[in-house]
């Protein structure tokens, strides 16, 4: 147990000595005498107990849990973006119960009149008629979608979930910097955060008192159930797919709370219906918790040069059938300027002060405010009115030279322009400890916070995500810049107790029904069925090539220079000792699983990254020949690996069934071509024995026939071997089987058109002999099987 | 004048669509004391499996249509008859540009009609400082907004040369008018794209010509397809104005009127996606002809 653990003697200091917090700023541990806070002291004590070397091995924990999680964010250079490691700062932010509490009514006072003024836009615009909002300000917005008003959402509420970011000013209170109210991320972010914190602090870290969040998650996820219109609806995370940086996070989300993760192109709209299209047909869908920006969700109505939406997402919102989360058109509420309209809104509106302010905003639009702006221009920035990014992203601000400038045109600019523009307090953001070269260093933080409805109304995650500048400098704390994330523990006085903790023991996040495979997901899986396969495959030819190479030492015989000539065909250059043809196809099957990342395990996506990167790796320094060789062995050994995942631990259901369908159509594809070429009376000598390395058959072939290779034994084994896995015949019965157990198999006693030429091909085959299986029969085998392909597509996937 | 309207919209595909879903607007709209539409019809080929008509934001009829099943060739074909009403003639009541800021910023509406919706830039007319130079060139600051409208369309339509095959749908207003050249959408977009430059709320609208002019007129270009002309707010008094800067204008008893916007993107004919493997081809023909045996206005 870490806490009776002493810390090495030489040194009792703390590692709170040395900490000082900027003068004039706040700062999370120091209260404003320099004492540590009271929700920290728990904390600060047990870290004490630890010298450098375990913290650092404690540390070491998180980021391993991390990497195995396949955490990662995606940085955006000019010379392309790159995966970087999850800058996870270890040391959560720790807030204290009762301040949290507060700070939870204030932004739940917030989340309502938020609430008010989108349905007031949407709706009468009582608020612009009344002079509270500028016509201007709100007609000038791209995110004020026209096609969205007077539509009123079925469940009567256009926000649902919501995130605020909050920052501490020099006074000691919270300041709400940015509403985020489109389509907020970071909640699976907190939620890795969570996991990884508690891997690096054992529970004596005082972590007994922290307040859980599952709780939250189960409450949304039972109200986005409530929302739909008919029980047997399905609920959706509509993403804009792989290329968005936080795609990771709705993958999770979706795994998480068990439902569909879906992108524009899955869905339909008849009548006003959504549907998604699956395995089974179409399947209705009625609530989307949309990641997707608003504008992009339907080029019919809405943006037209989006390729991520889906047509008539409008049409069914406004037939009142669907519901959005958040509902489209919400994204107006992000727009900066509206910061200086909410106090006077929220008075209006809710007849009460805000409670919680938001950063001091001056609207440029309007005179006097534009007078304000250029008296007090130097405590003051400058930002554009219409955006809706958080405030500390890159490019948010505008210089002050272009406007304020003494000779020029500045000023009148300044007039003319100034509609575009809001001038905003300087924030200072109070510190936060991060643990460096042995000690603890207050660092700037903003805080994102999680606001969800549940049947009582709003709740607030107890928790969130902390951004922490990498500098002292505030506007360093975004991940691009360089600065870390952090988890945010809310800490009780007491234990936790069992109430607020999870009801249902360990994994409450089951999938309920595992039928619903969107036909998206059963293409990318038969395709990384395939892709995998063929990967296996090359790997064999080339590790066949380069052990002839040795024996040999010429690539000039006619079976080396037919072998060569067949890894052309997969695109393989046998110039290279790990062709880059290779990695394209392993490349392929990576793509292939991103998209199904939500029905695809942890294990198995690390394992083929691994898998990638290994091969990248050996690509650098391997050789032909014996390097070659035995590189190609590793790589086997690995992609076995993922195929060892893949039968031991997947779901023996749809999306099982196309990833094997795949599997084996291209083992089938492969193995003929193969035997074709190397099998058929007139191929070169050697061709025999290469097409079993092919078919990895050797030590079958030895078992089975005590003569040596002949073409009988070898088309017996590769091609109607009924035990063989390697065989055609065998494959093919596996996939008759796997495609009889598909949707739709059989329709009223009558066969697919799927199930009747899986039939056909395995009959075909079935009755022939070793001596009547000529090269000419083989190749017919292989387009019937190449044919599946079309009759899939045609059945399930389109 | 009563006007027969024929309008066909008619796109062939390489490969058949498997669906598709469209948004139409080519039906003539009822605006009161303009143009009312006595009689319309729209058929569609093949068949819809869907067809829900609704009004949009800024008041256009447009018709949501959808396919399902393989198709390879699809024709929207409207029939209207539409009696346009001579129009007042227009005495300059509008405010003068130096003015039109402060009555903008008196109207605290965001209805269909505010001018807010109409200054700021939208999908297909954003800020462009070459078309803004342009218009300020043409303009003086003592003008009054009606009076800036004509000017700034007189000098349009001498410096642009109307060019059907040189511009497409999607060519940017920038590109046509650093050329000085395009067809009705290229010319509307400029005029709004520099009116909304020197502060005059300028709108697009879409709809049909006369065919065949009164005797003795001249034959208007773009009148053998869907046309395009500009709708401007001139103040409080002044109101909206339409003029036509294609054939420099003001828009009277030849132009019918289908719907407005802020750009072509909100009032597109038919705004469509399908799936489809293959290219498209499409064709258009409009026949707008004045209803025998009424005396022609001119």
């Amino acid at each position: 147990m870490v806490a009776r653990r002493q810390r090495p003697t030489e040194d009792t200091e703390s590692y709170t000595a040395g900490y000082r917090p900027i003068p004039g700023v706040a700062d999370e541990l120091l209260d404003d005498r320099g004492v540590v806070r009271p929700a920290w002291r728990t904390f600060i004590r047990n870290l004490d107990r630890l010298n450098e070397a375990e913290i650092a091995r404690y540390f070491a924990r998180g980021d391993q849990y991390l990497r195995d999680a396949g955490v990662f964010f995606r940085q955006y250079a000019p010379e392309g973006s790159k995966e970087r490691a999850w800058p996870l700062s270890h040391v959560p932010v720790i807030l204290d119960e009762e301040e949290w509490r507060e700070l939870g009514e204030g932004l739940v006072q917030r989340a309502n009149l938020l609430e008010r003024v989108v349905a007031d836009l949407y709706g009468p615009r009582t608020l612009v008629r009344d002079g509270y909002l500028p016509a201007a300000l709100i007609a000038g917005s791209p995110e004020w979608l026209r096609p969205l008003v007077g539509i009123e959402p079925p469940s009567g509420h256009f926000l649902h979930f919501l995130a605020f970011d909050v920052g501490r000013g020099p006074d000691g209170k919270w300041w709400v910097l940015s509403d985020r109210t489109q389509a907020p991320s970071g909640t699976g972010f907190a939620l890795e955060n969570r996991v990884a914190t508690s891997r690096v602090f054992p529970d004596a870290f005082g972590r007994r008192n922290v307040l859980r969040v599952a709780s939250f998650f189960r409450r949304f996820r039972d109200r986005l159930t409530d929302l739909r219109g008919d029980p047997e609806d399905g609920v959706a995370i509509l993403t804009p797919g792989i290329l968005n940086d936080s795609y990771f996070e709705h993958a999770y989300i979706a795994r998480y709370l068990g439902f569909m993760l879906l992108e524009g192109e899955d869905l339909i709209v008849e009548k006003g219906a959504v549907m998604v299209r699956t395995v089974e047909g179409l399947r209705p869908v009625s609530v989307l918790w949309r990641r997707l920006d608003a504008a992009f969700a339907d080029p019919l109505e809405l943006n037209d040069e989006s390729q991520l939406g889906t047509p008539g997402l409008v049409a069914a919102v406004r037939s009142g059938q669907l519901t959005m989360v958040n509902a489209l058109g919400t994204g107006i509420l992000e727009t900066r300027a509206l910061l200086a309209f909410l106090p006077r809104i929220a008075e209006a509106v809710l007849g009460e002060p805000l409670a919680l302010p938001n950063i001091a905003t001056w609207w440029c639009g309007q005179k006097a405010e534009r007078d304000h702006v250029r008296e007090n221009l130097d405590d003051l920035v400058i930002g554009r009115a219409l955006s809706t990014r958080p405030l500390f992203e890159a490019n948010q601000l505008v210089s002050k030279e272009a406007y304020f400038e003494k000779a020029g045109d500045g000023a009148s600019r300044f007039d003319r322009e100034g509609a575009q523009l809001v001038g905003q307090e300087a924030v200072k953001l109070s510190t936060t400890p991060v643990f460096l070269d042995g000690r603890l260093h207050p660092r700037p933080v903003s805080v994102r916070l999680f606001l969800a409805r549940s049947e009582d109304g709003w709740q607030v995650m107890p928790g969130g995500y902390a951004r922490v500048g990498r500098t002292q400098d505030p506007n360093a704390i975004t991940l691009q810049r360089g600065g870390s994330v952090a988890d945010v523990w809310v800490v009780s006085d007491r234990p936790v107790d069992a109430e607020s903790m999870l009801p249902a023991p360990a994994a409450p996040y089951i999938r309920a029904e595992p039928g619903i495979l969107p036909s998206r997901a059963a293409d990318n899986l038969y395709w990384l069925g395939r892709y995998v396969e063929r990967a296996e495959f090359v790997m064999r030819l080339v590790r066949a090539y380069n052990a002839r190479l040795i024996e040999t030492m010429s690539a000039e015989g006619p079976l080396m220079i037919l072998l060569a000539h067949h890894l052309e065909g997969f695109g393989v250059e046998v110039e290279e000792g790990v062709p880059q043809g290779l990695l394209d196809v392993i490349g392929s099957a990576i793509y292939s699983a991103s998209r199904i990342r939500d029905r695809f395990s942890v294990d198995g996506w690390t394992a083929l990254n691994d898998l990638m990167k290994n091969a990248q790796d050996m690509r650098e320094r391997v050789d032909l020949g014996d390097d070659a060789a035995s590189a190609m062995g590793v790589l086997l050994r690995k992609i076995t690996g993922f195929s060892g995942l893949v039968h031991e631990n997947m779901y023996r259901f749809n999306g099982w069934r196309f990833l094997s369908v795949g599997r084996g159509q291209e083992r089938i594809i492969c193995t003929t071509t193969v035997l074709a070429r190397f099998a058929d009376p007139k191929a070169p000598d050697g061709g025999l024995d290469l097409a079993v390395d092919a078919g990895d058959s050797a030590m079958s072939h030895r078992q089975r026939y005590s003569v040596a290779t002949n073409r009988g034994t070898v088309i017996d084994l590769l091609a109607l071997d009924s035990l063989n896995p390697r065989s055609i015949l065998y494959q093919l019965s596996e996939i008759k089987t796997l495609v009889s157990d598909l949707p739709g198999a059989e329709v009223r006693g009558q066969l697919s058109p799927l199930s009747r030429a899986v039939l056909q091909a395995h009959t075909n085959l079935a009755i022939e002999t070793p001596m009547t299986l000529t090269t000419g029969k083989l190749i017919a085998c292989r387009d019937e099987v190449m044919a599946f392909s079309d009759t899939l597509t045609d059945s399930y996937l389109r | 004048m009563l006007y027969d309207i024929t309008a066909e919209i008619a796109y062939d595909y390489d490969a058949a669509a498997s669906s598709g879903r469209h948004v139409v607007r080519l039906i003539p709209a009822d605006i009161p004391g303009e143009q009312r539409t006595v009689v319309q019809r729209l058929s569609i080929s093949p068949r819809a499996a869907e067809q829900v008509t609704q009004t949009d934001f800024f008041g256009n009829r447009a018709v949501d249509v959808r396919h399902e099943g393989a198709h390879d060739h699809l024709a929207f074909r409207v029939k209207a008859r539409v009696e346009r009403l001579a129009l007042p003639p227009t005495f300059d009541v509008s405010a003068r540009l130096k003015d039109l800021a402060g009555e903008i910023a008196q109207i605290r509406s965001l209805d269909a009609e505010s001018p807010h919706h109409f200054l700021a830039s939208s999908p297909r007319v954003a800020d462009e400082p070459a078309i803004t130079a342009y218009a300020k060139e043409q303009i003086s600051p003592r003008m009054t907004a009606l009076e800036a409208v004509r000017t700034l369309g007189r000098a349009l339509h001498r410096d642009m040369r109307f060019d059907a095959e040189a511009t497409t749908v999607d060519t940017p207003p920038a590109e046509a008018f650093e050329r000085r050249h395009g067809v009705c959408q290229d010319f509307t977009h400029i005029m709004i794209g520099g009116l909304r430059g020197i502060g005059v709320p300028a709108a697009y609208v879409s709809g049909y010509l006369r065919t065949i002019p009164p005797e003795g007129k001249e034959r208007l270009e773009g009148a053998d397809a869907m046309h395009a002309w500009v709708r401007a707010w001139c103040g409080v008094d002044g109101g909206w104005v339409e003029y036509d800067p294609t054939n420099a204008l003001m828009v009277g008893a030849d132009h019918i009127v289908v719907g407005h916007g802020r750009d072509y993107a909100d009032v597109s004919p038919v705004k469509g996606i399908l799936k489809s493997s293959g290219s498209q081809k499409s064709s258009q023909a409009v026949d707008v002809v004045p209803v025998e045996g009424q005396r022609d206005q001119g």
